[in-house]
């Protein structure tokens, strides 16, 4: 579990304990056979086809199903998971990976090399994040258990990236390897601990125990994503439930044992039920709001450091979360490779409302509308850009609040013109390290839209440098010009809850429900 | 009947068209796309660009156009990728979740709300007439969804009777149907409950008054057969309407009472691709509902000859 270290805590975290079970749970041997669990999510995944999509609600089945090369830790930092390690050649031009030996799809075909050869290239042309891949020439694979990998060009963050669960590099039979884009459910072929029963769209995903089965023995317990693996549920179903009030209900009657998410009043009024367990996960993702550094007034610097100057963002994110939060300025997460400390920027968090007028005459503000587009479906999204629209207009500031759906709101972001502010929790990106955060501020997509050069010059160091510190530094250069250039504003780290019946006995909250290494009581 | 039957078919055909330019319409007019559904607001552009190439999205309009009706001329309302299925499959899977709502909750509404309309035509004015229709009007003021999860809360958390959401299917498990429908088609025939009730007490009160109730009273009927035989049987048609509009509303899509009882119905099926930009699937269930309105419609008028002996002689 990722270490918590807060600034300045939320009041939820304090007030729900984690159930010490969780802390000990992971090892082998332990566990009960048999049972059928019922997970909730809200949402439905918009695809089954792993390698395809970056949905939570995806992640939380697939990963039950498939398997990786290298995944993450209970940290997340990369891990080997069906590969046993991998040698990177002096000059980062091969990397050369040997695979575990005897580990068996879900048809009963033992994983080869091929498998491997193969999977990697359909990701390559279907896969969510297949851009990683430009960076490789050729992969081959030299005999059954060996896979190498010719790269174009230097990038040292390969296994960092085929290492995220954002659209996992997940491995697949070749046979199935051939299939178009969200076309390999059904059968949905993996390597992992539960293999796939059934898909009924707007209601379930089941799953059962797969007894073949070839747990890592490189492992002596779960780790994040990987680990040693022990199955010991009969099946898993994952119900979609669109409403937090049935989810709960569900919960309290025992009909559903375990939900992803549960919402911060319903765990204040659960947590001395005893037949529940809460685990409260912080953190679970940045609560951010984007500028458009192109267009109309945030294309101002000065409009824009007044907007910065007149955010109290404690207020934001504590009424965006429901207290489920806590402040940190850090564009990466405290504990991990990439943190680039915080260097005063916590001054940040105050609103200063007297230089926030004095910048917007600087800036030679005269009444213009500022555009804040946020979507309806995110509860977080809509409550941090209304909070963010009033403080905005204590200083005099006409704000535009525009809401909209989902889709919306991401094509209108990627429109040059025409918004200003946005709200985000970006969830998985922290997670996952620095290459897609400061990815997000650069390339020819950029999230604010107008290229900048010490982002650019940071994202590329971070794809060319081999040396770790020298990656480090671009990530920290890349934090302060966020600052600086007052190009995105970090609210604060935001929470999740899941929660458990008190009879699934060693559990551990993580970025997905994991249903491996635990059981009923 | 056919001669009622085929000019409303006819008429139908144009409907239809222009639904299903509408649907087609709002493809281009609505901004987003699944490709960036798929892969999340951080997706590079091009990881974004190559997803839309192997998904088919990037095709120019017309020739989508031209694809989408070709096939609906063969039957064909297309494939959903986010799905892996046809769009007619997902509809139809999901039709026995729709229908058992709709059916259920639109008979609990005629049962309870036809006889308390008849109860309040017959004692018009008086105490008993103001608390049917008090009642029913509350049955149509309180939102689907909190009473739905007043019910969860209740019968489902408190007393434990009833399941809290989800669908059994009646082939596999007839008494859990039941019990999974009982609460959900309940919400729903509460809130059509009331323009049911409303409708049939009017139309009542108007027939109350002819001169065919007052010769049945004259010949001596009870009040309750004069009220269930001659006033029921000539209001009939304006019931039937109400009833018909309701049917075909829920058939199309009782959204909210779906996504509250996480029901896999129609509705949560529509609104999940309008989510998620799945335009096939949109387009088929726009579709769809127009459809179940035209054929909602000709029933209900073909209950009208049954229900009105004058218009089988014209």
């Amino acid at each position: 579990m990722i270490r918590r270290r807060g600034f300045n805590a939320g009041l939820l975290a304090a007030s729900l304990p984690l159930p010490a079970i969780a802390q000990s749970a992971g090892g082998t041997g332990e566990g009960r056979r048999g049972g059928d669990v019922v997970v909730a999510q809200q949402q439905q995944p918009p695809s089954l086809d792993s390698q395809t999509t970056t949905a939570q609600a995806a992640r939380n089945i697939s990963l039950h199903v498939y398997e990786s090369l290298f995944t993450r830790d209970e940290i997340s930092n990369p891990k080997p998971e069906l590969a046993e390690g991998y040698d990177m050649a002096a000059d980062g031009m091969t990397y050369r990976m040997p695979i575990r030996t005897g580990v068996k799809f879900h048809n009963g075909k033992v994983m080869t090399s091929a498998d491997v050869k193969a999977s990697m290239e359909r990701y390559a042309k279907v896969g969510g994040s297949g851009d990683i891949l430009k960076s490789v020439a050729a992969i081959e694979a030299p005999d059954a258990k060996t896979v190498v990998f010719k790269m174009a060009h230097v990038f040292p963050g390969f296994i960092e990236g085929i290492s995220s669960p954002r659209a996992p590099f997940v491995i697949m039979p070749e046979e199935e390897c051939g299939k178009p884009a969200g076309q390999t459910v059904p059968p949905m072929i993996g390597t992992g601990p539960f293999r796939f029963l059934e898909y009924r769209p707007d209601s379930h995903v089941k799953l059962a125990r797969f007894d073949d089965y070839v747990a890592n023995t490189a492992y002596d317990k779960r780790d994040g994503f990987t680990g040693r693996k022990i199955a010991y549920f009969d099946t898993v179903t994952f119900r979609f439930m669109p409403e937090g009030g049935a989810r709960t209900a569900g919960l309290q009657t025992g009909e559903l044992q375990v939900l992803e998410s549960l919402d911060v009043a319903a765990a204040k009024r659960l947590k001395d039920d005893k037949s529940i367990s809460i685990y409260p996960v912080m953190p679970w993702g940045f609560l951010t709001l984007m500028m458009n550094t192109n267009w109309g007034l945030t294309a101002n610097l000065d409009i824009r450091r007044a907007i910065q100057s007149a955010l109290d963002l404690e207020e934001i994110v504590a009424i965006a979360s429901d207290g489920n939060y806590r402040l940190d300025p850090a564009w990466q997460y405290a504990g991990t490779n990439y943190y680039p400390g915080i260097d005063g920027l916590d001054r940040f968090a105050r609103p200063d409302l007297a230089k926030a007028k004095q910048l917007l005459q600087a800036g030679d503000y005269k009444g213009e509308e500022l555009q804040l587009v946020a979507d309806t479906q995110a509860k977080v999204h809509l409550d941090a850009g209304t909070v963010a629209a009033e403080q905005l207009r204590a200083i005099g500031m006409k704000v535009n609040f525009r809401t909209m759906d989902w889709p919306t709101v991401i094509a209108t972001r990627t429109k040059p013109d025409g918004w200003n502010l946005w709200p985000l929790v970006m969830g998985i990106e922290p997670y996952e390290g620095p290459y897609n955060v400061v990815g997000f501020f650069a390339g020819r997509q950029t999230v604010q839209i107008k290229q900048d050069p010490v982002i650019e010059d940071a994202n590329n160091k971070l794809a060319t440098v081999l040396d770790l510190d020298g990656r480090r530094a671009a990530v920290k250069a890349f934090q302060a010009r966020l600052y600086d250039q007052a190009i995105a504003i970090k609210v604060g780290d935001v929470g999740n809850i899941q929660a458990t019946r008190s009879n699934v006995r060693g559990y551990a909250p993580y970025r997905i429900p994991r249903m491996w290494n635990c059981w009923f009581a | 009947m056919l001669r009622l039957l085929f000019p409303r078919l006819v008429a139908a055909l144009p409907v239809l068209l222009v639904v299903s330019l509408v649907a087609f319409g709002l493809t281009l007019l609505v901004p987003g796309d699944m490709a960036a559904e798929m892969l999340g607001p951080s997706a590079t552009a091009p990881d974004l660009a190559r997803l839309r190439h192997e998904l088919g999205l990037d095709v120019p309009p017309l020739l989508r156009m031209a694809h989408w009706y070709g096939a609906l001329l063969r039957g064909d309302l297309g494939r959903s990728v986010l799905l892996n299925q046809s769009v007619a499959h997902a509809i139809l899977e999901r039709l026995p979740v729709t229908l058992s709502l709709a059916g259920i909750g639109v008979a609990l509404a005629c049962l309870v709300g036809i006889p308390l309309a008849l109860l309040a035509a017959a004692n018009a004015g008086r105490a008993a007439d103001q608390a049917a229709m008090g009642a029913a009007l509350a049955g149509l003021s309180l939102p689907d969804f909190w009473l739905g999860l007043v019910l969860i809360w209740t019968i489902g958390v408190k007393l434990e009777w009833l399941p809290t959401g989800g669908w059994v299917s009646p082939v596999d498990d007839p008494l859990g149907w039941l019990r999974a429908m009982a609460m959900p088609a309940g919400v729903l025939g509460l809130t059509q409950l009331g323009p049911i009730a409303r409708m049939t007490r009017s139309a009542a009160l108007e027939v109350a008054g002819s001169d065919f109730v007052r010769t049945a009273r004259a010949k001596g009927l009870a009040e309750p057969r004069v009220f269930a035989r001659h006033v029921l049987g000539a209001a009939l048609v304006p019931i039937l309407t109400v009833a018909g509009i309701g049917f075909g509303g829920a058939l199309g899509g009782a959204l909210v009472i779906e996504q509250v009882f996480s029901l896999p119905g129609v509705g949560r099926l529509v609104i999940g691709a309008v989510l998620r930009r799945d335009w096939p699937v949109i387009q088929g269930g726009l579709l769809l509902t127009a459809t179940v309105f035209v054929a909602v419609n000709l029933l209900v008028d073909l209950l009208y000859l049954w229900a009105d002996p004058r218009l089988r002689e014209r």
